[in-house]
């Protein structure tokens, strides 16, 4: 837009900052405010009960609960989807045959509906009906098939390795891009000094990457935390809350019960572990560019 | 140096693995969708159907699954129409004009889409509520241009701000006012941006489900997500039916993916990479 025009700058950020405004930033602070009331099924009329609501949550062993799943639920995806996808960068980065047609397919589970994603594994998972232990019990590991979903012991790992499908692509996506940033040149040196693969990758593509890796590590970090369909379809968080992070909790304590304080008190916790994500990703942006510079 | 012929056979086996590993679960949904009834009960699993049917797509696709997939397509085209338009604009202004208040709210704007949508799920729901707008388009699409707006300006952003203002300047000396410019020039040279922001609107809205799953409670506005998740209850575990739906639920988008694949990777990696 030219100077002339400024006056069309306001007209045209207007639509787009209000929509933000009003509808993500204002109930941000309503939930603020909501968890400093009470109410349940028995009464739903609100009461004001200042920080009891924090009191209570803290001191329940679903809190604590909550945040070890939210941590291993985030951490073992989060590394996962990146190294996993990290290394078929590498491999569809090779020259093979076919390598057209894979950079097309591989796409393909971040496209599928979330909810259908989740249809899948479950049907995958099935004990008796599933793909996973049709073909580990043919293939000799055992007679009976395990219910991965409805064991506490199994069911955090399954829903780890459903989410890591539908998600490793875009990590595949966005590294392949970066792959194909890093200079010629500079691979070429190394090669003449003498420098194998791995070195070639330890020296010269990881440094040159690193701004990439580290901020699609917090970007993936933000939308696992968020993330709510893959456990809800799964698991719902069961069983024993062994599943439950801090979106289907809020979602349970909210629409199930109606305890709407207890909610978005869960609500405002996570609110402040985004908030800390975020810094944390305009740092690393704020460092990446300065190296660039 | 070119790899010996050894490795390259062990990384083409890599590539078929990896291959198999995104493509198995898909070809096992197809392949139960097409079983006749009794046979997704076979122990162990049988990976081909022995023989294929289209009943399951048939009994699939009844009246509800018909008003479902309507609703989505409302939701999701109205919502990828109102965000690209409206974060063409405010990309648009957010890369011509430098001002420093400008840059803080474009800051907050796309800080925005990174707060989880469950943490504010309550609040707006009673200001759904309040206004009337449970189980109506409005707040869905409402909501869907919300949390999308974001991601589009982001993406969009990095489209506008490699276009020269040379462009705008020359075509300014030759008379033309911002809205000529806007139309004629700019909004040409940023369709491969348009489209590769339209498609990711697109596959965000088409499987949203929190928003959907809590201002929707009659069956006339569930969209398909939540009319699936109502499936895995009323089909009991009818997989066939259940397959044949997921099915005709992620043909669309896969379909307008492979069709505007190329600029959508582009256009996403652009931003991702660019940052």
């Amino acid at each position: 837009m030219l100077k002339r025009d400024r006056w069309l700058t306001w007209i045209f950020v207007t639509p787009a900052v209000l929509l933000v405004a009003v509808l993500m930033y204002y109930p941000m602070i309503g939930t603020v405010i909501e968890s400093l009331y009470s109410t349940s099924f028995i009464n739903p009329t609100p009461k004001f009960v200042g920080l009891a609501v924090y009191k209570k949550i803290f001191a329940s062993a679903d809190f604590g609960q909550i945040v070890w799943n939210s941590c291993i639920w985030t951490l073992a995806v989060v590394v996962l989807q990146n190294v996993f996808g990290f290394l078929c960068a590498l491999l569809l980065n090779q020259k093979l045959p076919g390598q057209g047609l894979m950079r097309s397919l591989i796409l393909l589970p971040w496209v599928l509906p979330g909810v259908v994603a989740a249809i899948l594994w479950r049907f995958m998972y099935d004990p008796q009906l599933g793909l996973i232990n049709s073909f580990l019990i043919s293939a000799g590991f055992g007679d009976q098939g395990l219910a991965w979903l409805a064991d506490s012991s199994t069911a955090m790992a399954a829903v780890v390795i459903a989410a890591v499908w539908k998600g490793f692509p875009f990590a595949t996506i966005v590294y392949l891009a970066a792959l194909q940033n890093v200079e010629e040149e500079q691979m070429e040196a190394a090669r003449i000094d003498g420098a194998g693969p791995v070195r070639r990758l330890w020296h010269v593509v990881l440094p040159s990457m690193k701004e990439v890796i580290a901020i699609n590590f917090i970007l993936t970090t933000i939308l696992t935390f968020n993330y709510f369909d893959m456990i809800w379809v799964l698991t719902r968080g069961g069983p024993q809350n062994s599943t439950h992070i801090f979106p289907t909790k809020i979602y349970e304590l909210g629409f199930g019960q109606f305890r709407f304080g207890e909610a978005a008190g869960y609500g405002v916790v996570s609110i402040v572990v985004l908030a800390l994500l975020i810094t944390l990703y305009f740092l690393t942006q704020r460092g990446g560019r300065r190296a660039v510079a | 140096m070119t790899p010996s012929r050894s490795s390259r056979l062990l990384l083409l086996a890599l590539q078929l693995g990896l291959c198999l590993i995104i493509l198995l679960p898909f070809f096992w949904m197809v392949s139960v969708s097409l079983k006749p009834a009794a046979e997704p009960f076979a122990i162990p699993a049988r990976l081909w159907p022995e023989n294929p049917t289209l009943d399951n797509y048939l009994t699939a696709f009844r009246p509800e699954f018909r008003t479902y997939f309507f609703n989505s397509v409302v939701v999701s085209l109205s919502t990828v129409v109102i965000t690209v338009t409206l974060a063409l604009f405010a990309a648009y202004s957010f890369t011509r004009t430098q001002m420093r208040l400008l840059s803080i709210l474009m800051v907050l704007v796309i800080v925005a889409q990174m707060f989880p949508a469950s943490a504010i799920i309550i609040p707006i729901y009673k200001m759904m509520k309040s206004a009337n707008l449970l189980n109506t388009y409005t707040s869905l699409i409402l909501a869907y241009v919300t949390v999308t707006l974001p991601v589009a300006i982001w993406m969009l952003r990095g489209f506008l701000a490699r276009l020269p203002v040379a462009l705008e300047e020359a075509a300014a000396i030759d008379g033309a006012g911002p809205f000529k410019i806007f139309f004629l020039i700019i909004l040409p040279l940023c369709k491969p941006g348009i489209v590769a922001t339209a498609v990711f609107v697109l596959i965000v809205t088409w499987q949203e489900f929190l928003f959907a799953l809590s201002f929707t409670s009659t069956k006339e506005m569930r969209t398909l997500p939540v009319g699936m998740n109502d499936f895995i209850g009323q089909y009991g575990i009818r997989y066939g039916e259940l397959m044949a739906s997921s099915v005709l639920i992620s043909v669309p988008v896969i379909a307008i993916f492979f069709l505007l694949q190329r600029q959508f990777v582009a256009g996403l990696t652009a931003g991702a990479v660019k940052g």
